[in-house]
């Protein structure tokens, strides 16, 4: 109990000796961890926006509601004439499967996602080519099936995949090299208000030293020191990064339903995972820069 | 209780701090280290406490042989070693009792324990009603006294003592002697370098005189020469 009190009292006042040097830190930790927490948001984002293409599909047959199964046979008969020809496999998403694809892609847009029901929403056929490069064919059997009864609409990958995925591949490459330059820039930082208050003490951990304090002892103070500033910088993060993603949110509600970027929103509480995983990572650099240099610099 | 077998420590290979080595000090026993700057005395007394390391030859202190000894086994070493300095090494920003309550607040002693023995040490020092003054309060002989008290507040088997009344006038200087003279009657062990001729003569305890890193002399109930 008395160490423990001990070791709050030291962190504590090594932290008011040196406030400017703290507060550098936390808001480097608090930057970095933001452009990491949006990394993660963004690329959830994508991923809502890219789901309905999961696992290899590039077209999609959309079914008008109300079709009966004997309607339907008619347009599995056509796809299943081209199994091993020039389809691998297709699955059938029903109302309930589609409502949830709807959940995603209207995520952005609860306006258009409250106008589709169980009586009205499209199903689909989710149909995955044999040879995806093969785009003009792929063509050719979307013409075919727009032909067949109760087919509402066909849509092929190429025309909304390609964009979205050189776009998240350009967000992706520079928002992780910018997480992560920053991230070792406030390691760095935590790593020298360490060093600097250490410094600044050196005549209380060579007594320490003296009178039989454990490395752990001394160590201890300023490693709680550099992961409150982590912590710190993650809390910092999460608030910025939910207010964000509230902005980005309430601004894609007034995009056009058919803009495509009503998925590229996250609601579906990934955020909050998101804002811990960010205070836990602030935690962990807090640590890491606070540790290395605790050690480091023990001799002073 | 200290026990040195041929020991030489380097410094680089032209700087030699100690040279071969070798004496014995029992428990309970006043030892004195004489000696010009740079013979070897302050080395003697950090192979002593283990923040120094000899090339050749081993250290005894309390029955082991601390040469070897793993790192993380130190600190326990050290809690049986008090250290007074010539300049107090005093923490600036604490008052005379956190000061000396630090040394035990460092190792882990409960409240109740600090709450104890620190103005029972307070009162063996002679401090008693200046508990709530800073350093800068204090004249050098008090600033001693709470360096001392510090140094023995966790009862230590050794005292070892780096020219303790370097910084003091002689009437201040005899003082702190009469201090640690007091600390050696309990019991402990004291290893002091000295400069001061007269407070060596006036003690007529055991003196050992180092030259260039060598014993010279080693003498019972001795004086400074």
């Amino acid at each position: 109990m008395s160490r423990l009190r001990y070791m709050f009292r030291e962190t504590g006042e090594s932290i008011r000796r040196n406030p400017s040097l703290s507060v550098a830190s936390v808001i480097t930790a608090a930057v970095s961890l933001l452009i990491f927490g949006l990394t993660l948001i963004i690329q959830h984002g994508f991923d809502n926006l890219l789901s309905q293409w999961e696992g290899g599909v590039e077209m999609i047959v959309y079914v008008n509601s109300g079709a009966g199964e004997e309607q339907r046979l008619v347009i599995e008969d056509a796809l299943g004439q081209q199994q091993g020809v020039t389809i691998e496999s297709w699955s059938y998403c029903d109302v309930a499967c589609s409502l949830s694809d709807a959940d995603r892609l209207f995520a952005g847009d609860p306006v258009t996602r409250s106008q589709l029901t169980e009586v009205n929403i499209p199903t689909q056929y989710k149909v995955v080519p044999l040879d995806a490069t093969q785009v003009d064919i792929l063509r050719g059997l979307r013409d075919r099936y727009l032909e067949l009864p109760n087919v509402y609409s066909v849509q092929l990958a190429e025309e909304q995949l390609d964009l979205i995925s050189k776009l998240q591949g350009f967000v992706s490459t520079y928002t992780t090299g910018l997480w992560i330059a920053l991230m070792v820039a406030a390691s760095l930082l935590i790593w020298n208000t360490i060093r600097t208050a250490m410094f600044a003490r050196r005549r209380e951990i060579e007594v320490m030293k003296l009178v039989g304090a454990t490395d752990w002892f001394i160590r201890l103070p300023f490693m709680l020191e550099g992961l409150l500033q982590g912590i710190a910088g993650g809390a910092v993060a999460s608030v910025a990064m939910w207010f964000i993603n509230g902005r980005w949110t309430a601004g894609v509600e007034a995009f056009p339903a058919n803009s495509g970027m009503t998925a590229l929103v996250v609601v579906d509480g990934y955020e909050w995972r998101v804002g811990l995983i960010v205070v836990l990572f602030g935690a962990l650099i807090g640590t890491i820069g606070s540790g290395t240099a605790a050690s480091k610099f023990l001799d002073v | 209780m200290i026990r040195l077998e041929n020991v030489t420590k380097r410094y680089s290979s032209e700087v030699v701090a100690l040279d071969d080595v070798s004496f014995e000090v029992p428990k309970g026993e006043f030892v004195f280290l004489v000696g010009p700057s740079g013979s070897g005395k302050s080395t003697l007394l950090r192979l002593i406490n283990r923040q120094e390391r000899p090339e050749e030859g081993s250290v005894w202190v309390a029955g082991r042989d601390i040469v070897d000894m793993p790192a993380n086994h130190i600190p326990q070493l050290r809690r049986n070693i008090g250290n007074v300095f010539q300049d107090y090494k005093l923490l600036l920003n604490k008052t005379v009792f956190e000061n000396i309550a630090f040394a035990l607040e460092v190792i882990g002693k409960p409240q109740h324990v600090i709450s104890q023995q620190v103005p029972a040490v307070i009162d063996l020092v002679g401090l008693s009603g200046k508990e709530d003054r800073f350093p800068h309060q204090l004249s050098g002989g008090e600033q001693q006294r709470v360096s001392i008290a510090r140094a023995f507040v966790n009862r230590p088997l050794i005292l070892v003592a780096d020219e303790p009344t370097g910084n003091l006038d002689p009437s201040t200087g005899e003082g702190i002697m009469r201090l640690l003279d007091r600390i050696n009657g309990t019991g402990t062990t004291v290893v002091m370098a000295t400069h001061d001729r007269r407070i060596v003569d006036a003690m007529r305890r055991r003196v050992v005189q180092l030259d260039r890193g060598v014993i010279v002399r080693d003498q019972e109930r001795g004086v400074y020469q």
